[in-house]
C-alpha cells in the first residue's frame, strides 16, 4: 500500500466526485474564457501584442478561481461532513488527503487556463513560441501556490455559509485590482496605487515577464512572501479546526 | 489485547462524557458495548480509535497508537452518520476504502455480504436512508479488517438487513474481534460474547451476556394452581420449585424464567443512583 498508489485512488474520488457536478464543470470551465471573450477579445484580436498580455492575464484569473473556489469553499464546507470524519480512520496519512486536493485543484486549473489559451489561440493573433508556452505552464503552476494557501485559509476560517460569497469577492476585487481584466496601466488612480501589492498583480506580472511587459523577479519574491503568509495562516486555520472537531 | 481504553476519562465542558472507562476486547470476540443514549458509547469509540484525545487515561491499539497508519490497516470503521460524496457509486466507494488496506475482500463479496449487488453502480446521492446504512457497514468490512468498530450498526436497517447483519458479523468475529454499539438489549444478548455496559460514562458492568442477568439474579416462577395462576419471584427459584413439588398440590403450566435483560439494566442504572 504504498502512499503514491493511495494518493491515486484519493485524488480519483475527489475529481470523479467534482467532475459528475455540471454545476461546478461548467461555471469553473467557462467563465475565465468566456470573461476573456466578452471583455478583452475585441481588442486582442487587433494585435499581437495586446493578445498575449491579455490571454495570461485571464490564465492567471482562472487559477486564482480554481484555487479559491476548491480549496476555500471546498474545504469550508466538507470539513465538517461524516464523510471527512470517516477518512481520518482510514490509513492513510493526512499528506495525502491534502495531495489529492492539491492534484484534483491542479487538474481543474490546467484545464481552465488551458481553455482560455485554446480559445486565443483560435481567435487572436497571439503570438507565442513553444518555448514561451513552456515558461506559461510552469509560473502559471507556481504562480498559483500562494492562491492555494490563500484558498486553504479560507476554507478553515471561514463558516460554510460565508465560504461562497468570500470567495467570490476575492476573486472579482483581487482579479480587477491586481489588472488582469484590464491592463493595470488604466486602473482608477487608488486602485492603481495599491495594484502592485496586490498578489494578483505579481501573479500577472509572473506570467507577463514571459513577453518581456514586466520583471519576474520581484514578483517572485512577491508571491514567496504572500506564500508564506498564507501557508502560516492556513496552518494556523487547520490547527484550530482540529482542536474544536476532534480534541 | 487488540483494543485497550485505560481509565479513560473525557469532559465537555461541564460535561463528563467518561469517568475512568477500562475497556478490553481481544481475538474471538464480539463486544457490546450497551447503554442508553448520551452513556458515552460513541466517545468511548472515538477516543479508542484516535478521533478524540482523552482527558486522562490510554487508548490502544494493537499495543500502538490507533493514530498510527500501520494500525488503521488492522481495522475497519463504520460511520455512525453516512454522508458520501453524492456523485460517487457505491462500487466506487468500497473500492476506494478496499484500496487502503493490505488484503481486502472482494468487492463482489462484499456487494454481496450486504446486499449491495443491485446498488453497486448506484450513486451515493441516489441511495435511501437504509441501503446508505448497509454502505456504510460494508466499508467497516471490505479492507478485511482484524478489527471491526461498528457505531450504532443497525439503527436505520430494516429486519432482513439485520439478520444478515448478524450472520456476517458471527462468521466474521471467529479469529478476529468487532466491537459495538447499541442501545438495544436483545441485540447485544444475542450476538455479543461480552457485553460491557456505561450509564453516564461510567462502566456498570463488563463480562459475559449471562453474567449481566445473574447480576439481578432472582428468577420468577409462575404456574397454575387451585386457585389461578400464581406469580412470584424467590429467593431461590430452585428451592422453591422442590418445595412446591414436595407439598402434592395440583399444579400445571410450570414457567421459572430468567430476568430479561432489560430488567439486569435497569437494575444496574438504578443501582448506580
Amino acid at each position: 500500500m504504498n502512499d503514491l498508489a493511495l494518493l491515486r485512488a484519493h485524488t480519483r474520488v475527489a475529481f470523479l466526485d467534482l467532475v459528475r457536478w455540471p454545476g461546478y464543470v461548467v461555471p469553473t470551465l467557462l467563465f475565465p474564457a468566456m470573461f476573456y471573450v466578452l471583455f478583452d477579445l475585441p481588442f486582442a484580436r487587433r494585435h499581437a501584442g495586446i493578445a498575449d498580455v491579455t490571454t495570461l492575464s485571464f490564465m492567471a484569473f482562472a487559477v486564482v478561481g480554481v484555487a479559491l473556489y476548491q480549496f476555500g469553499v471546498g474545504i469550508a464546507q466538507e470539513r465538517g461532513r461524516p464523510w471527512e470524519r470517516f477518512l481520518r480512520t482510514l490509513p492513510a496519512p493526512a499528506g495525502v488527503r491534502f495531495g489529492a486536493r492539491i492534484a484534483t485543484a491542479m487538474i481543474f486549473g490546467i484545464l481552465t487556463a488551458g481553455f482560455v489559451a485554446i480559445v486565443a489561440r483560435m481567435l487572436t493573433p497571439i503570438d507565442l513560441s513553444w518555448s514561451q508556452w513552456a515558461l506559461v505552464a510552469v509560473y502559471t503552476l507556481c504562480g498559483g501556490v500562494p492562491f492555494v494557501l490563500m484558498g486553504i485559509t479560507l476554507g478553515y476560517w471561514a463558516s460554510p455559509r460565508a465560504a461562497v460569497p468570500l470567495a467570490t469577492a476575492c476573486n472579482l476585487l483581487l482579479a480587477y485590482g491586481g489588472g488582469l481584466w484590464m491592463p493595470p496601466d488604466d486602473l482608477p488612480g487608488f486602485v492603481a496605487k495599491i495594484s502592485p501589492y496586490l498578489p494578483t498583480r505579481q501573479f500577472g506580472d509572473l506570467l507577463w515577464s514571459v513577453t518581456g511587459y514586466a520583471h519576474a523577479a520581484p514578483a517572485i519574491a512577491g508571491l514567496a512572501v504572500y506564500a508564506a503568509i498564507f501557508a502560516l495562516a492556513a496552518a494556523i486555520g487547520y490547527r484550530r479546526d482540529e482542536h474544536r472537531r476532534y480534541s | 489485547m487488540l483494543l485497550e481504553l485505560q481509565e479513560v476519562s473525557k469532559a465537555y465542558g461541564s460535561i463528563q462524557a467518561l469517568r475512568d472507562v477500562s475497556l478490553a476486547a481481544d481475538r474471538n470476540e464480539i463486544v457490546a458495548l450497551l447503554g442508553p443514549n448520551g452513556a458515552g458509547k460513541t466517545t468511548a469509540i472515538e477516543i479508542a480509535l484516535g478521533l478524540r484525545s482523552p482527558d486522562g487515561g490510554r487508548a490502544t491499539i494493537f499495543g500502538g497508537s490507533p493514530r498510527s497508519t500501520a494500525v488503521r490497516r488492522r481495522i475497519g470503521v463504520t460511520p455512525q452518520e453516512s454522508g458520501f460524496p453524492d456523485m460517487l457509486r457505491v462500487g466506487e466507494i468500497l473500492a476506494f476504502v478496499a484500496a487502503h488496506y493490505p488484503r481486502p475482500m472482494a468487492l463482489h463479496d462484499a456487494l454481496a455480504d450486504f446486499g449491495l449487488d443491485e446498488l453497486a453502480k448506484r450513486r451515493a446521492g441516489a441511495l435511501s436512508g437504509g441501503e446508505s446504512r448497509r454502505v456504510a457497514l460494508a466499508l467497516a468490512f471490505v479492507g478485511n479488517p482484524e478489527l471491526v468498530v461498528l457505531d450504532e450498526p443497525t439503527t436505520g436497517l430494516d429486519v432482513e438487513s439485520r439478520r444478515r447483519l448478524w450472520r456476517t458479523l458471527r462468521r466474521f468475529g471467529q479469529d478476529r474481534c468487532v466491537i459495538f454499539t447499541t442501545h438495544y438489549l436483545e441485540e447485544a444478548e444475542a450476538n455479543a460474547t461480552r457485553v460491557v455496559v456505561l450509564d453516564r460514562g461510567r462502566t456498570l458492568f463488563d463480562g459475559e451476556p449471562e453474567a449481566l442477568r445473574g447480576r439481578v439474579g432472582r428468577r420468577s416462577v409462575s404456574y397454575v394452581g387451585a386457585n389461578g395462576r400464581v406469580a412470584v419471584r424467590p429467593e431461590d427459584a430452585d428451592e422453591y420449585v422442590r418445595t412446591l413439588v414436595r407439598s402434592g398440590n395440583d399444579f400445571s403450566d410450570l414457567e421459572v424464567t430468567r430476568p430479561s435483560l432489560e430488567e439486569a439494566f435497569l437494575t444496574l442504572t438504578g443501582a448506580s443512583e
